[in-house]
């Protein structure tokens, strides 16, 4: 469902090009749940980026459902986003401002759902993460694990065909990630393909598949099966 | 559209929008009323006085020596007058429309002490009163040579005709002011006065009379030691004959001066300065406003972008499109403005209550005026965020991922 073809991503700052992602070639099949390991700076974040479409890049192919998303006006790919792609933040990104109940209508409202549908949603997928009695509650009142639920909802309350998540447990103390992590593996069990970068191995070997990255490329394609067994070797 | 999340999440950080709220409302109460203020002035100042004015200049002779003959001065100084060339005609009177100094007398439909009589401005003129002012007779006839009498500093008396503005006659004949016309009118209480003549209008020396249009001719020639002598000249030789008029009565007789000769276009000028002061200040006053208004606009709003980047981003993220994000802030403001205008039509209405209260001022008319001015400050509030907005829609989505 999702095709990168040789992607590159340079940056250029002044004088300085950073080739962020060389020559990168991935796919990833419905509901697979791939862990994206790596170390800083090799190209996790943006590999991510251009997968959600929030960047574009600068040489390659990405068919995003067999489809050529280059090509894309800003409208057009606004709407791929909020239709087809959920978003979970190592920061969380509530919006300050607004309460858990119109955070997670966020999306939903782009979407154009009357209120009804809106307000369905929003129930239903707070009472998934089990956060339904938190609705009035402000971000800033809630803990961290229970923001980055909160996220959840509000990626999964348009039903989207695959989630991307930037180091989801970056912010979080271990009970709090394995939390996060069993949420997100349920989640990949109904259905939804994942994508997930993390620099925690452990935490990797709850995906499927690991993928590695090393200075913008593959390093290292496996399930995470073999690591796995390799850990309890 | 999203104006409920929008509300909500300005009213976590209300301080900004209220205070823009406060300026907006203040601005607009303050303009209205400058408005109302300014359209007032400018209402008076675009009356016309009826008279030629772009064509009459006038011109003061004060007697002086012991031998000076007034009498023959005058009748000498017209002759000369209307023989120059390039003099349209010319005659002697007391004062001028709107040079702030002249005649009133109280005009009255019946005889009798204790009768409330009508303010009446008076202009002394003689036959040629009419063709010099160029004044527009609408019914009757103009005064003949032999109406013409002379009239000394003590008389009481008065001539038996006057010809009367049609505003007077209105005011004296509320039903049917052509009625005027013949009708006998009293002045001092019962000295009576056939009105011979209407004319559509000449103006009284006093601007900011309510009666200023209110105005009787009186046939005499006036022996008061000094006297204004009216000149229209032919179209376009005012100028070149003013000092010629000037040298002419200087030298026809030694026995007085001659001085303060005026343009009637100077009058005009002179009467409606303060006026003109008046509305160019509430005109810049209004400009300022709406600059620091827009400024403070802009602020606000610019603040509100950068202090929201990452939330922007997030935006995006989650689906917003460029014109989503512009949007969302045009609503914002919006949202800020409506508050704004509304609270300021409160304000403008209550403060144009005082202004006619305490000074007296026409109350205008806010019903037009208050929604156009509110309707203007919304778009003026939704063109000073328009940069900002920008700046906001062209937030990367990126920055979602990118800061923390
Ligand atoms: N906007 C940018 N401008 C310039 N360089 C960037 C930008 N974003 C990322 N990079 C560079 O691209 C490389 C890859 O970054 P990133 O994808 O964030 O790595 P990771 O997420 O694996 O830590 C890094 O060298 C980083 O400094
Ligand atoms: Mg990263």
């Amino acid at each position: 469902m999702l095709r990168f073809e040789n992607i590159s991503m340079v940056y250029r700052t002044d004088s300085v090009e950073t080739h962020a992602l060389r020559e990168f070639s991935l796919d990833v099949e419905e509901g697979e749940f791939v862990a994206v390991t790596g170390p800083s700076g090799s190209g996790k974040t943006t590999f991510l980026n251009i997968a959600g479409l929030l960047e574009r890049f600068t040489a390659g192919r990405y068919l995003l459902d067999g489809k050529d998303v280059s090509a894309l006006s800003d409208a057009e790919t606004s709407r791929v986003r909020n239709e087809k792609i959920g978003f979970i933040f190592q920061g969380f990104n509530l919006i300050p401002d607004l309460n858990i109940y119109d955070n997670v209508d966020v999306p939903l409202r782009y979407r154009g759902f009357n209120a009804a549908e809106r307000k369905r949603r929003i129930e239903s997928t707070l009472e998934t993460v089990g956060l339904s009695s938190r609705m009035k509650h402000l971000p800033s009142q809630l803990s961290g694990g229970q923001q980055q639920r909160v996220a959840i909802a509000r990626a999964l309350a348009g039903n989207p065909r695959f989630l991307l998540a930037d180091e989801p447990t970056g912010n979080l103390d271990t009970q709090m990630a394995r939390n996060i992590m069993e949420l997100i593996q349920s989640i990949n069990m109904s259905g939804t393909t994942i994508i997930m970068v993390t620099h925690d191995d452990a935490l990797a070997g709850m995906a499927k598949r690991n993928v590695h990255i090393r200075d913008g490329r593959v390093s290292d394609d496996g399930s995470s099966v073999q690591l796995a067994n390799v850990a309890t070797a | 559209m999203e104006f409920g999340p929008i509300w909500r999440a300005m009213m976590r950080n209300k301080t900004g929008a209220i205070l823009i709220a406060l300026q907006m409302a203040v601005t607009l109460a303050i303009m209205v009323n400058a408005i109302t203020i300014i359209q007032e002035r400018a209402q008076a100042m675009s009356r016309p006085s009826g008279v030629d004015e772009p064509n009459i200049f006038y011109i003061l002779s004060i007697g002086f020596s012991e031998n000076f003959n007034e009498r023959l001065a005058i009748e000498e100084d017209l002759a000369a007058l209307r023989a120059m060339p390039g003099v349209a005609n010319a005659i002697q009177t007391n004062s001028m429309p709107l040079s702030g100094g002249g005649w009133s007398m109280s005009l009255q439909t019946e005889p009798g002490a204790g009768i409330e009589g009508t303010g009446t401005a008076l202009y002394f003129i003689d036959e040629h009163g009419l063709d010099t002012y160029k004044l527009n007779l609408v019914a009757g006839e103009n005064f003949s040579a032999s109406d013409i009498e002379w009239r000394e500093p003590a008389d009481s008396g008065w001539p038996q005709k006057t010809i009367i503005t049609q505003a007077l006659a209105e005011t004296l004949f509320p039903d049917d002011w052509r009625s005027a016309l013949g009708s006998t009118v009293y002045i001092n209480d019962d000295q009576p006065m056939t009105v011979t003549g209407i004319v559509e209008r000449i103006q009284a020396a006093w601007n900011g009379w309510s009666g200023v249009e209110r105005t009787m001719l009186v046939p005499q020639h006036t022996l008061f030691g000094s006297t204004n002598y009216v000149i229209r000249a032919e179209p376009g030789m005012r100028d070149q004959l003013m000092p010629q008029v000037e040298e002419l009565l200087a030298s026809n007789n030694k026995d007085r001066i001659v001085r303060r000769m005026r343009t009637m276009d100077e009058t005009r000028e002179r009467s409606y300065r303060d006026d003109a002061a008046m509305i160019k200040m509430l005109t810049f006053t209004v400009i300022l406003l709406l600059l620091i208004t827009s400024l403070g606009i802009v602020g606000l709003a610019s603040f509100s972008v950068s202090r929201r980047t990452k939330q922007i981003g997030t935006r995006r993220a989650l689906g917003a499109s460029r014109s989503a994000i512009a949007r969302y802030f045009l609503v914002e403001n919006f949202l800020i403005s409506a508050a704004g205008v509304v609270l300021g039509a409160g304000l403008a209405v209550g403060l144009n209550m005082l202004l006619v209260e305490a000074f007296d001022v026409d109350p205008g008319s806010l019903i037009t005026l208050v929604p156009l001015a509110m309707l203007a400050l919304i778009v003026i509030g939704q063109m000073a965020v328009l940069g900002p907005a920008r700046r906001a829609s062209n937030v990367a989505p990126a920055v979602a991922t990118r800061t923390i």
